[in-house]
This record gives structure tokens, C-alpha cells and sequence, in this order.
């Protein structure tokens, strides 16, 4: 009998706490202001360094930019990256920019509901209100596309969206870019590169059970990848015992091509295709500066 | 040395005729190892999986010579660039298709099964590569190249300009820079076809080789399997 009963109250209480999650408010802080001039060409620069436009473009030659992604087939579903376009029905159209903000360092939509971290926004929250702006300048310039974004396909509990509070209360800390004095500015600019907007360790970290990132495993590489892809070590003592100059990963980020005239190929090749090869040299450069040289540090 | 200085005092002479000898005998195991460890990776391959892989290897060398240029690690010689891209040239299309038959999965084989579910596509990136060596092969000598000291700003080190003369020479080369620019691009969607390989023979060899290495690198994301 008190058996029963203990079994009732959990389910009570499992109840009730669901319940709690369900209302609790997801209301972030935001600190841009909502007339911030942003510079539409900065804003494209940053959507290619950011991947925007490699997931939130579908593969087929031609497709209209950020009309919505190819699936991103992952162990807790399938996730479709959204139309963005300006499109008031079925993009953002009627946002603004306090609600991109939201979205993109935040992971909130403008209706409160939490964003699942497929979407990177714990690496865009290193993006300052001039990169917010910026993008969100940018992201006026494509044509709006009039189609509905496909829904993502998740199975229970993750298809369960209030459960993302709880994610998020355990491993979701939107902390901006401090950069170490101690360092050159072209090392900073790489880490800000790799650590934010170009969220590499979204790749080459592996996750959890729960889709958070080892942090203890910085960059040392994952499996179950989006695709059931792999991705090697990007430490930089890996890098170094592999061979890997400055010029050598500028030149693959920019090319595809491996020091041994062989190509990355595999989900890099996509990588290199929408984002890195539209970097600048001194970008690139930076990059390889931060990768080589002692990015093993905790990452705050 | 004589003989009996040989015999009778193993003198600096004779330790650096040994010294001489070893350094040969490791070359020699270093090129038998590397080519075992070649055999061993495509060892088992037997047919048109082991013909394709040869293939390919051959062309990885050709592109290993192109890279190492573009990439400023040795002096640009338009020569070698033209020998190379000639190399890949008649390696590509048709003859990189045709060792392909339907379902030719047998391992070590790294092709993935959407070759024949997208067929047209692996063709046209097959074609692809024979355009653009071709291409290259005709643009080797272009001015504006990485061994052009006029070379325009356009094509040269660009962006940033952090690389100092003598750095990479495919870098400045970001598709920005290359394709005209502006947000019209970097916001684009899909690559739809590529430019006109006769466009690419009248340019700078960069624009040739970066699209030789973008078809390259798109083939292997679409249809080999990831390491």
C-alpha cells in the first residue's frame, strides 16, 4: 500500500514538474539595442563564417538561399534548419531585431519556446551586438521564399521542447568572447573564430547523452555525427603530430586539399564549400594560429 | 683510404663511408615501407575498384605537385603546373566514369552507393575535372600568376594582406574576391553550373586550379566515403 502511494506522489510530482518546466518563462536578457545599424556585407561575411547558409540551404544546384536545410539526421532525430528568408509567413520576416538577437545568442524564439541545440547559438552568443546587427542586415539582402519550413522528426522524450529548459539549465551558459591578453591578436581573432561563430567543437567535440559537449574532450574528435559522420582530433598537439603547418590548414580550409594532394571530402568538404573557402586570408591564417598553437585550454 | 688504414684504424673516413652506406639502406627501407603501406591500403583491390584506385592515387600525385605551388611551398614553375594539370587532364572524366560500373561496392572500394542514385551528377563533376585541368594546363603561363611579380591585386594576396610575398598563392583567393563579390554571392544559394573553363584558360592559373580542387574536394563529399 505505501508502495502504491510512493508511486502515486512520484508521478505527482514528475507531473507537477512538468507542468513547472512547461510555464517556466523563457524570457533571455538582451542587451542589443533595437536601432543598431547593422552593415549587410559584414553580416554576409559572418553568415558564411557562421554556416548559416550551409544549413539552412538545401544541396540541389540552384536552391534558394536559407529557404530552409537538407535533414540533419542525428541519434535523437531529425532536425530541418528553418526557412530564414524575410518571408513574413513562413521565414522571419516579421521579427525584429531584439527577436533575432533572442534567437541567435539566446536559442529563444520570440515566442518564448527554446531552440534545440542543433542549433548552434551557444558558440553565436561569442558574437557581438555589431555581428548581430550585421547579420540580421544580411539576412534582408536574400529573396523572401513563400514554403513552410519542414517540421523536425524527434522521437520522445526529445521531441518533448520543454525538456530543452532543462538542457539548457544544465549546460547552456550564453558567455560572450573575452579574449586573452596574453595572446596575440591574431591567435584571439582564431579562437574567437573557432570557439564562436565557425562552432567547430560543434563537430569536433563530442557530446553527451544528452548532446552536451565533453568539455574535458575539447576537440579531440566525435562519432555519431549528423549523417553518422566522423571527425578526427583538432588538437593542437594532433595537428602537430599529423604534420599540419599554418600554411597547410589555410590552404585546406581554402581548398579541400590535404598536404598529400588528396581532398577532405566527407561532411569537412561541405564545411569548406559554404563557409571556410569565403574567408579572407587573415581569417584563415588566424584560424591555423589558434589551432596550432595550444587550443587545448578550458573553454569557457 | 688505403686498405690497411682501413684494416688497422676505423678512422672518420670509414665512419663516414658507413654513415654513408646506413643513410642509403634506410632510404631504401623507407621506400619499401611506403610502398607496402601503399600495397596494403589498396592491396586487396582487385579489378575495376583496384584500377580506380590507381587512378586516383595517380591523380592525388599530380595534385599533390599543383598544390604544392599554389601553396607557395615551391617557386611556380609553369612548366611543372601545365605537366600536372595535363596529368589529371587525361586521367578525368570519361576515364574516372567508366571504372565505375553499377554497384562496384567490393571492398577497399570508398565509393558510395549515391554514385549511381546521382549518376548525372558524378558525370558532370567527372567532366568537370577534365574541363578545369584543361583549363589549367592553358592558364598555366597566364600572367597575374603566383610567379608573376605584377601580379594584380585582384588575384593577389588581397583581404587581409597579413601573407607577406613568397606566403600561399591560392590565398586572396576567397570566392568574394573571385566571383565578383559582394553579398550577391557570399548570400547566393546553390552553386548552380560552373564559369566556362574557356573564360578560366584567359584568366590567372588560381582561378583554374581553385575550381580544379573545389570539383575534387565536391566529388569527394557527394561519393566517397568518410574516413
Amino acid at each position: 500500500m505505501r508502495g502504491i502511494a510512493a508511486i502515486a506522489l512520484l508521478i505527482l510530482v514528475v507531473a507537477a514538474a512538468g507542468a513547472v518546466i512547461q510555464r517556466w518563462p523563457l524570457d533571455p536578457d538582451t542587451s542589443i539595442s533595437a536601432d543598431l545599424e547593422g552593415n549587410p556585407d559584414r553580416g554576409a561575411y559572418l553568415a558564411r563564417m557562421s554556416g548559416c547558409i550551409g544549413c539552412h540551404t538545401t544541396t540541389e544546384d540552384g536552391a534558394a538561399a536559407l529557404a530552409g536545410g537538407p535533414p540533419l539526421e542525428t541519434p535523437f532525430g531529425t532536425f530541418y534548419a528553418p526557412n530564414i528568408t524575410p518571408d513574413e509567413r513562413h521565414g522571419i520576416g516579421l521579427w525584429t531585431l531584439v527577436d533575432f538577437d533572442r534567437a541567435l545568442r539566446h536559442g529563444a524564439s520570440p515566442d518564448g519556446e527554446p531552440y534545440y541545440p542543433a542549433f548552434p547559438y551557444a558558440f553565436y552568443a561569442k558574437l557581438n551586438d555589431q555581428d548581430v546587427a550585421d547579420l540580421w542586415a544580411a539576412l534582408w539582402t536574400v529573396p523572401p521564399v513563400a514554403e513552410p519550413s519542414s517540421a523536425h522528426r524527434l522521437s520522445w522524450p526529445f521531441n518533448q521542447r520543454a525538456g530543452i529548459k532543462l538542457w539548457r539549465a544544465l549546460y547552456f551558459e550564453a558567455d560572450p568572447f573575452v579574449p586573452d591578453p596574453s595572446e596575440s591578436d591574431l591567435w584571439n581573432r582564431g579562437r574567437f573564430i573557432v570557439t564562436g561563430p565557425a562552432h567547430c567543437g560543434a563537430c569536433h567535440t563530442p557530446r553527451n547523452l544528452f548532446g552536451a559537449r565533453d568539455h574535458e574532450q575539447h576537440f579531440l574528435g566525435a562519432h555519431d555525427l549528423p549523417g553518422g559522420h566522423n571527425s578526427p582530433s583538432i588538437r593542437s598537439s594532433d595537428l602537430q603530430s599529423a604534420g599540419w603547418t599554418d600554411r597547410d590548414i589555410a590552404f585546406a580550409l581554402r581548398t579541400g586539399l590535404t598536404p598529400d594532394g588528396d581532398t577532405l571530402g566527407g561532411s569537412m568538404g561541405e564545411v569548406i564549400r559554404d563557409s571556410t573557402s569565403w574567408l579572407s586570408d587573415s581569417d584563415l591564417e588566424a584560424i591555423a594560429s589558434y589551432l596550432l598553437h595550444d587550443n587545448t585550454g578550458p573553454v569557457e | 683510404m688505403s686498405r690497411a688504414l682501413r684494416t688497422h684504424s676505423p678512422g672518420p673516413g670509414l665512419t663516414f663511408r658507413s654513415m654513408r652506406r646506413n643513410s642509403l639502406i634506410w632510404a631504401c627501407a623507407g621506400v619499401l615501407v611506403s610502398a607496402a603501406s601503399l600495397a596494403l591500403a589498396h592491396g586487396n583491390a582487385t579489378g575495376v575498384v583496384k584500377e580506380r584506385m590507381e587512378l586516383m592515387e595517380s591523380m592525388g600525385d599530380a595534385m599533390e605537385i599543383l598544390a604544392d605551388m599554389f601553396k607557395g611551398e615551391v617557386p611556380y614553375d609553369a612548366e611543372s603546373v601545365r605537366s600536372a594539370a595535363l596529368e589529371i587532364h587525361r586521367r578525368a572524366g570519361e576515364k574516372i566514369t567508366r571504372l565505375f560500373p553499377e554497384n562496384s561496392l567490393d571492398r577497399p572500394s570508398e565509393a558510395l552507393p549515391e554514385i549511381w542514385k546521382n549518376w548525372e551528377q558524378f558525370e558532370s563533376l567527372a567532366a568537370q575535372a577534365t574541363n578545369y585541368s584543361d583549363a589549367l594546363a592553358k592558364a598555366a603561363g597566364n600572367p597575374g600568376g603566383p610567379g608573376d611579380a605584377s601580379q594584380s591585386s585582384e588575384y593577389g594576396m588581397g583581404q587581409g594582406g597579413m601573407m607577406e610575398g613568397g606566403q600561399s598563392m591560392i590565398m586572396g583567393q576567397s570566392r568574394g574576391s573571385m566571383m565578383g563579390g559582394g553579398q550577391g554571392m557570399m548570400m547566393g544559394g546553390r552553386r548552380g553550373v560552373g564559369p566556362d573553363p574557356e573564360h578560366l584558360a584567359q584568366m590567372p592559373p588560381q582561378a583554374a586550379f581553385m575550381h580544379l580542387a573545389d570539383t575534387c574536394n565536391e566529388c569527394h563529399t557527394q561519393f566517397r566515403v568518410e574516413e
